[in-house]
């Protein structure tokens, strides 16, 4: 079929930040399919040169208002690691709990405002509010559970404000930790499993497609991996985290004000379905269960259902935080002062999983305790080539289609990745021209 | 009674809403009133609005004013009309989360709105002189609406 197609998004909606989907097509060639990222790029690793170990994860948390938790984790990491720093296994386990929360709040947000109005045919999360009440007010429910979760462990559930190198300045009482693992069971389970009734009567509104590529995320021998792993690729296995630098190869792209990454292939997938196919077999049996619902498998190659992918941990992350709680609690809760005495000055890496991917943080000290060097690598970042090529394999199989129902798949697509844009740099305007010659 | 702040503190004036709940915290008064700092999450306040409990958002808000112009807002049907709002987070601002709470029956039957039209909206810096000005006179209309209330 000859055809030119002009495909131009122009800041896509529903997601953080600003990026255009491109797409050019000349006599049946697909000459272009991208998505141009275009916010200003924001320099936060210079921005850290100089600061004091105290500072660095202050500063980075602000990369983000969706991922201020994450960003702030993995810094705290990065700078104990950097500063042999050894962390109490309390701090681990409320820094798991706060990462869970965030998790269940950032997927239950994306599944429910962002990604199911594309299910349902609308433009926004607005038409359901009358036709679906009660569905947006346990969405906005879920939310407001999970993030009283970050304000009680973290101080603020954005900006978190405790959590410090070495440890927390304040934490929460055994009775603040009971009430919320009473909300979390008495209300957020059932939320959980009311969701997955929702999302399976929208799930046949996913489009069929399937484009096999690399999934990288942590992997942990002992649990489905968020705070800490090896960094597991499905092509090559594990390595370590320090090798991190080899397992994303960052490049300089035309089209973005983000660098795109590769590692065995043109590009790779990070994030909730990366997570899935690599660790389906250490969550949760009601996540198991909510997969089975859902019909997603193991070895999924279909992004959109990323989006899938997330609801499924939202539920373990519910109830993994239960279990933590309830470890934090039959150990005793200690008074601990947070360990600020470097042992060493030298460089160290945080990798963690946020809800979008792995994210990477890398600080070199000098022997004053400031920031010589920063690395800091993006989820959103490490997608965007896998969300070219993407685009370049779906075009051409939906080209008999309406222009319009090209572009919604394509914004579809791009939204089922769940970008954070302002991390990465920013997302999305699609404009469409399309004509049959 | 709550009083909720809305914008991104390191957006220049658009952290007038947070430096209003500052000025109220150091002068101490309106005890016994929630004072919450949403930032950008326009979800967040959607949860915190009820219909029972009367409530006051500062938002910083472009109006064609000079900067520092307060504007005392009390929404109803037609001034929810939904509109574009770049200050916020997933496209998602202030005359959109209110317009979600009011279809959700969760809009507060008295609500005010204060907006106080911006200097500057670029990053970091804090509020502009003409902004800082106007927050005394924006703690000084929510104490007023504190007091006529109860």
């Amino acid at each position: 079929m000859s055809r030119n197609l002009d495909i131009n998004v122009r800041h896509l909606t529903r997601v953080e930040g600003h990026g255009d989907i491109v797409v050019n097509m000349r006599d049946g060639v697909l000459e272009k399919a991208e998505l141009d990222i275009v916010e200003a790029p924001r320099y936060f690793e210079a921005l850290l040169k100089g600061r004091s170990f105290h500072e660095a994860a202050i500063i980075t948390s602000r990369i983000c208002g969706i991922c201020s938790l994450g960003h702030q984790i993995t810094s705290l990491k990065a700078t104990e690691q950097a500063l042999g720093l050894e962390v109490s296994e309390q701090t681990v386990l409320l820094r798991k709990l706060l990462i869970h929360g965030a998790t269940l709040q950032s997927n239950v947000l994306h599944a429910y405002f962002l990604a199911a109005p594309d299910f349902l045919g609308k433009g926004s999360v607005f038409p359901l509010v009358a036709s679906h009440p009660e569905v947006v007010t346990r969405a906005l429910r879920m939310k407001r559970l999970a993030n009283d979760s970050g304000d009680l462990v973290s101080g603020r559930a954005v900006h978190p404000i405790t959590p410090v190198p070495g440890g927390f300045t304040r934490i929460p009482t055994a009775a603040e930790l009971a009430s919320l693992r009473t909300r979390l069971v008495e209300q957020m389970v059932p939320d959980f499993l009311a969701t997955i009734e929702t999302m399976k009567s929208l799930a046949g509104a996913i489009p069929d497609f399937s484009r096999p590529t690399e999934y990288i995320s942590l992997r942990a021998a002992d649990e489905y991996a968020l705070y800490d792993g090896d960094i597991c690729s499905t092509d090559t296995g594990c390595v370590p985290d320090t090798e991190y630098r080899r397992m994303t190869n960052e490049f300089v792209v035309a089209h973005s004000t983000s660098k795109h990454c590769r590692v065995n292939r043109s590009s790779y997938m990070v994030g909730a379905l990366a997570r899935w196919n690599n660790n389906h077999d250490k969550l949760c049996p009601t996540a198991l269960e909510a997969a089975a619902e859902l019909g997603l498998k193991p070895g999924c190659t279909n992004p959109y259902l990323n989006t899938i992918a997330q609801v499924v941990e939202a539920g373990h992350c519910a109830l993994e935080a239960v279990a933590i709680i309830d470890r934090l609690l039959g150990d005793g809760l200690k008074a601990e002062a947070p360990n600020q005495e470097p042992t060493r000055f030298g460089t160290g890496v945080g990798a963690t999983e946020v809800p979008r991917g792995i994210l990477y943080h890398e600080y070199t000290y000098d022997r004053q305790g400031r920031i010589a060097r920063a690395n800091c690598i993006i989820p959103t970042g490490q997608n965007l080539a896998n969300i070219d090529d993407d685009m370049k394999k779906l075009v051409p199989e939906v080209i008999a289609e309406p222009q319009e129902a090209i572009t919604l798949k394509l914004e579809m697509l791009v939204r089922a990745y769940d970008p954070c844009i302002s991390c990465s740099v920013h997302l999305l305007d699609v404009t469409f021209k399309g004509q049959e010659s | 009674m709550k009083v909720i702040a809305a914008g991104n503190s390191f957006c220049g004036d658009d952290g007038v809403g947070a430096a209003v709940l500052d000025a109220i915290r150091e002068r101490n008064i309106l005890p016994g009133v929630d004072l919450v700092d949403v930032q950008t999450d326009a979800l967040a306040l959607v949860e915190l609005l009820e219909p029972q409990e009367p409530a006051i958002v500062v938002d910083a808000a472009r109006m064609g004013a000079a900067p520092g112009s307060v504007a005392v807002l009390r929404p109803d049907e037609e001034s929810l009309g939904l509109r574009g709002d770049h200050l916020s987070l997933h496209g998602l601002g202030l005359p959109e989360a209110l317009a979600l709470a009011r279809r959700l029956g969760r809009l507060p039957a008295r609500l005010v709105v204060i907006g106080v039209e911006p200097g500057r909206l670029d990053l970091g810096g804090g509020l502009s002189e003409a902004v800082r000005a106007a927050v005394p006179q924006v703690v000084d209309i929510i104490a007023a609406e504190v007091g006529a209330h109860g």
